[in-house]
């Protein structure tokens, strides 16, 4: 109880005026977020590490009997070729969008806090407005540009006169994933530069001043007080798009299913597919959801760790 | 410090670049939808299409009764693109919905964990930062099934809730620095005059709060507009289709070509893009708010 409550109920008796306590009050202002969360997220992930222990498909939800399989959804998951093959596949999606994610979104930040260029101030009333594209249009939008005979990318490397054959780009098993890549890069970066250009706006300008008074040049100004004032923020983007890189779905599912022949499965995407056609094999498609969750989990915790190290 | 010279022509250029890659897609979808089947497919080399037309967009916007000149002879046109109306409004219910739900659960929620120093609430706002990054996929295949056996599959309340729960750690996460944020005076000074806490955070935080839980509301709405995945699985039947599920089904249909399918895309980005622009400010600080402080 701090000086202030003290006060407050010394003036007036809190029994009296029959105020509850923060306690009643706290569980009674969370009860509608708590019954939420219970039914929406604690209730599934619990559901989803029965399921996957259990034979579930289309017969046994009509029956309403899953029968135990002893473990046999996870050791026939470690043994799919395709399983392993998303996993990599995920693994390198995600590290190369967010590696180059982070790098143009400290690039972009620091050209856009350049308010005394016209073009600066132009490009930072647009850099919002891939965020209000939604993922699964981004991602037809995206297979138009790419598109082998049609696409709009082609269009411009004919008209500038750059190719003389159009390039497959998304048909390509060696090229999809980095097309896929970009399309995913363009949606989610306005969200990374964003922050760290509020984050370098907090910069007090007169550390640069005192630098470049003691001889210091750009880069070495960038090293030695942007990059570490930016160190927190760069942290929690790393976070943030390594989580959600990880789970990437619409713009797979938009450009290109899963192929050229299995070059994007992604684990969403097998998932997916494992569960939501047929043969519907639910069981290990919680399995497989549950490893991905599970991966998750840890950048999870480390960023919360990282986040609350202070109070905690 | 001013950028001089080559230093500054540089910068130029790299602005240059930024806001070609930021506005190539917009420029696609754009030059995509108003042309016909037979220039996207005739001039496949040209960006500029020789001929003009919005007739992607009447035989949507009509759904499907009035064909124009470029679909007269089409005898296929898929059942989802003629029911635009109801997807857009089916989204409209949904994203209105779960940005009041999530809103409302979210204030009360954060403004326990902003001033009530209750331990148990600090938890529950690491529960929230951690649920936050739960792929979606994880809890949709238990919901499906769930859902399928309370035979609540093609309902939109389902997909309402599911998404409320869904978004509810990032509202909380969004508008506990918010609160956070208001002086504790001002709420102190009302309870010596006998307000309650309930009644202070009623009448004085809420208010004063105004533009945090307008961030929180922009950034839920589009989020909720752009939701594929728990629709899709939710809901199969046509009459319960929000307008990313009806954009999804049209991948992979053979009979659909870009030009009906950009004009399509068009129209189902085109309210959250205008959001975005119209509010940026808020946009700007909800997002801020939500990713710095956790």
């Amino acid at each position: 109880m701090t000086a202030a409550d003290a006060a407050i109920a010394a003036r007036r008796g809190r029994r009296a005026t029959g105020e509850l306590s923060p306690h009643a009050l706290g569980v009674a202002m969370n009860l509608p977020t708590i019954c939420l969360l219970l039914l929406v997220l604690a209730y599934p992930v619990a559901y989803a590490g029965y399921l996957s222990l259990h034979q579930v498909g289309i017969a046994q939800l009509r029956r309403g009997v899953f029968p135990w399989n002893n473990w046999a959804n996870y050791t026939r998951l470690f043994e799919d070729p395709l399983f392993a093959l998303a996993l990599k596949n995920t693994i390198i999606f995600t590290l190369l969008v967010v590696v180059v994610e982070v790098i143009l979104a400290i690039g972009i930040a620091l050209l856009l806090n350049r308010a005394s260029l016209w073009t600066s101030r132009l490009a930072r009333l647009l850099i919002l407005i891939p965020y209000g594209v939604p993922p699964i249009t981004n991602g037809l939008i995206w297979s138009f540009m790419y598109s082998f005979q049609f696409g709009f990318l082609n269009r411009i490397l004919f008209s500038l006169g750059l190719i003389d054959d159009p390039v497959n780009w998304a048909g390509n098993p060696d090229t999809a994933l980095y097309a896929v890549a970009v399309a995913y890069i363009w949606r989610t970066l306005p969200f990374a530069v964003l922050i760290i250009h509020a984050a370098l706006q907090g910069i007090p300008r007169e550390l640069y001043e005192a630098a470049t008074v003691d001889g210091a040049n750009a880069w070495q100004r960038f090293r030695a007080i942007t990059l570490p004032l930016l160190a927190p923020v760069i942290v929690v983007i790393l976070v943030l798009r390594t989580s959600f890189a990880f789970a990437v779905f619409e713009e797979i599912l938009a450009i290109t299913q899963g192929g050229p022949g299995d070059a994007t499965f992604v684990a969403a995407w097998y998932s997916y597919k494992l569960t939501f056609s047929p043969p519907n094999n639910i069981g290990m498609g919680a399995a497989s959801a549950y490893v991905l969750a599970i991966l998750v989990g840890l950048f999870a915790i480390a960023y919360v760790r990282l986040i609350y190290r202070r109070i905690g | 410090m001013e950028p001089r010279g080559l230093p500054r022509l540089l910068m130029h250029l790299g602005n240059g670049l930024v806001i070609l890659f930021i506005m190539l897609p917009i420029v696609a979808v754009l030059v995509g939808s108003l042309q016909s089947e037979r220039t996207l497919q005739g001039e496949s080399r040209r960006v500029i299409p020789s001929e003009w037309t919005l007739d992607n967009f009447t035989v949507i916007l009509t759904q499907g009764q009035q064909r124009g000149r470029i679909f007269e002879q089409a005898t296929y046109l898929p059942d989802n693109i003629k029911s635009f109306y109801r997807a857009f409004a089916n989204s409209l219910v949904v994203a209105l919905g779960v940005t009041m739900l999530t809103v409302g659960f979210g204030a009360l929620s954060a403004y326990t964990v902003a001033r009530l120093r209750l331990r148990w609430a600090l938890w529950l706002m690491q529960a929230n930062v951690v649920a936050r990054f739960l792929p979606a996929i994880v809890l949709m295949i238990p919901l499906y099934v769930v859902v399928r056996s309370l035979g609540q599959l093609n309902t939109l309340h389902a997909v309402i809730l599911t998404e409320t729960g869904f978004l509810l750690p990032y509202a909380i996460v969004i508008l506990v620095p918010f609160f956070a944020n208001i002086p504790v005076d001002l709420e102190d000074a009302a309870r010596v005059d006998g307000c309650t806490r309930f009644q202070a955070f009623w009448r004085i935080v809420l208010p004063l709060s105004t533009s945090g839980l307008s961030a929180c509301a922009v950034i839920m709405f589009i989020i909720s507009w752009h939701e594929l995945l728990i629709p899709l699985i939710l809901n199969s039947r046509p009459e319960f289709m929000t307008l990313p599920v009806i954009v999804a089904s049209l991948v992979g249909d053979v009979h659909v070509f870009f030009n009906l399918l950009m004009a399509i895309c068009l129209l189902s980005l085109l309210p959250t893009v205008v959001l975005v622009a119209l509010l940026q400010r808020y946009v700007v600080e909800g997002l801020s708010a939500g990713a710095v402080k956790g």
